[in-house]
């Protein structure tokens, strides 16, 4: 269950897995690891575009 | 009929609620109106990009919002509430800025964490906005997005908690007095932007050998004219957000000060007006007018709450007429800046804090403890936040550049970042034919298209 919560009566933080501190700690780090994913795809796409054979530029 | 009748308790909780959601409410918008900042940047930078460069320029502006929203959560939150003592963090009284603390998500107890989490995420993006402009059409993306993260999420948040922030130490020790913040954003990104000018370089034909320089105009100044023109209706959004709604009370300003929208309005328009004007003035030109304008709020920003709106009107104007004398100064030096930012920002920012060290000294500090407003307060956390942004700016910078990972190479410059990197054309049924607006400086006789390329970045 992602819920932290049985009731909305009292209820505060209500937020999926609020309650559940090891599945919220694994689930930043995946947020973290791909945010720094895409710089990285990034790099990658870049290192591709400047690398691909272009004809000459017409002058 | 006395069971219909509420209580003065149920009347005084009614009012209450009613109270932090007008609060919710109105930051709500404000983040809405900030927003608009983001669409006006991305609308001037692709204008005053050339064609052959039009969506790389749109593409750089979108992720610097897409990576900031995140990392600002992750740290840069944290780094506000943490850092405002200067740079030992106050670990206790941030823990419920972490990322993984249970006031970071839905919390139908909290009405305020979030929506002040979602407005200072919106003045991490505008700070990084800020820089986005001025190294369009040469910068790496990868770069580009790590410095945009590092000025977004790290650096102007820490001049943020120093000068920003009810306890910042440079206001709880120098009496610093910033209501609009021309200093963590505007001071901040301007000076952080200098440094990264200065190590990415020109672009291929800014310059000529012999140092002259040419004008690169962008294709399409009304765009970038109606950008610069949404930044200005964001900057409501933006002002908005430097004033704190206390449900129950008066406004006040960010270090608890009383204020009102009303002050802010007044001033925020004179200062506007000033600007365009004042940039009128010394350009004729609409580029300028309208980044006059922006350099007119930035100017009075440290002091929208208290200056006399004439003389707010007379200090944007001031500010905004010499502006372009600086960017034509950095032209002399070599540096190419493709919007002003440093100009419009780090000078704009600079100078209206030195102005007010001059106009608004002797204003009560409510901290305890805390010196009157005065300017050396003004003067030093200027020269402190300058530094702030310089540093960090030009260190970072000059690494990647060592490396080889700042900026784009020739080839690929000289074809255009849109052939070369997006899927997309801006305008398919047009040519992209090169570096056709780039004009070369009548003055010298270098100017050939060949000549212009033959040129080395600065």
């Amino acid at each position: 269950m992602s819920s932290p919560i049985t009731s909305w009566d009292g209820a505060s933080t209500v937020f999926t897995y609020a309650d559940k501190p090891a599945i919220m700690g694994f689930i930043l780090l995946v947020a973290v690891a791909v945010t720094v994913f895409a710089i990285w795809a990034t790099v990658r796409h870049e290192k591709h575009s400047y690398s691909s054979p272009m004809p000459k530029t017409k002058k | 009929m006395d069971q219909a009748t509420p209580t003065l308790e149920e009347l005084h909780k009614l009012l209450q609620m009613s109270d932090t959601i007008n609060m919710e409410i109105f930051y709500w918008w404000c983040i809405a109106l900030m927003v608009v900042i983001h669409a006006g940047f991305l609308s001037y930078e692709i204008g005053a990009s050339r064609l052959k460069n039009a969506l790389t320029a749109g593409v750089k502006n979108i992720l610097a919002f897409a990576f900031i929203v995140p990392t600002f959560f992750f740290f840069g939150w944290w780094i506000y509430n943490a850092f405002y003592g200067g740079f030992t963090p106050d670990l206790a009284g941030a823990a419920g800025a972490l990322p993984w603390a249970k006031s970071m998500g839905p919390d139908v107890t909290d009405n305020a964490t979030g929506i002040f989490w979602g407005a200072f995420v919106m003045f991490a993006a505008t700070t990084a906005s800020i820089m986005s402009g001025a190294i369009i059409e040469r910068t790496r993306m990868s770069a580009f997005i790590v410095l945009a993260i590092i000025l977004g999420s790290v650096v102007w948040i820490l001049a943020a908690a120093w000068s920003w922030h009810p306890s910042g130490w440079l206001t709880t020790e120098w009496g610093f007095h910033d209501v609009g913040a021309a200093g963590c954003v505007h001071t901040v990104a301007g000076f952080f932007t200098l440094g990264v000018v200065i190590n990415v370089g020109a672009r291929i034909g800014r310059f000529n050998a012999d140092g002259s320089a040419n004008d690169i105009v962008g294709h399409s100044m009304p765009m970038s004219v109606v950008g610069l023109m949404l930044v200005i209706v964001g900057f409501f959004g933006f002002l908005g957000g430097c004033i704190i709604y206390v449900p129950g009370e008066q406004w006040t300003n960010i270090y608890g000060q009383h204020t009102t929208l009303s002050a802010f309005a007044f001033n925020t328009l004179m200062g506007f007006a000033g600007g365009l004007i004042g940039a009128y003035l010394t350009t004729r030109e609409p580029f300028w007018m309208m980044s006059g304008g922006l350099i007119g709020i930035v100017s009075v920003a440290p002091g929208l709450d208290v200056y006399y709106p004439p003389f707010a009107y007379v200090i944007g104007m001031g500010v905004a007429a010499t502006a372009p004398l600086v960017q034509k100064y950095m032209v002399k030096k070599g540096l190419d800046d493709a919007v002003g930012a440093f100009a419009v920002h780090g000078y704009g920012g600079f100078a209206g804090l030195v102005l007010s060290g001059l106009f608004i000294g002797g204003y009560p500090n409510v901290m305890e403890g805390a010196p009157v407003v005065n300017f050396l307060g003004q003067v030093g956390g200027a020269i402190v936040l300058a530094l702030l942004g310089f540093i960090p700016g030009y260190a970072i910078s000059l690494v990647m550049k060592k490396m080889g990972v700042l900026r784009v190479p020739a080839h690929a410059e000289e074809r255009g970042l849109d052939l070369v990197e997006v899927p997309a054309q801006a305008y398919p049924e047009w040519a992209i034919t090169g570096a056709s607006t780039t004009v070369a400086n009548t003055s010298s006789d270098t100017g050939s298209y060949d000549k212009l390329h033959d040129a080395k970045p600065a």
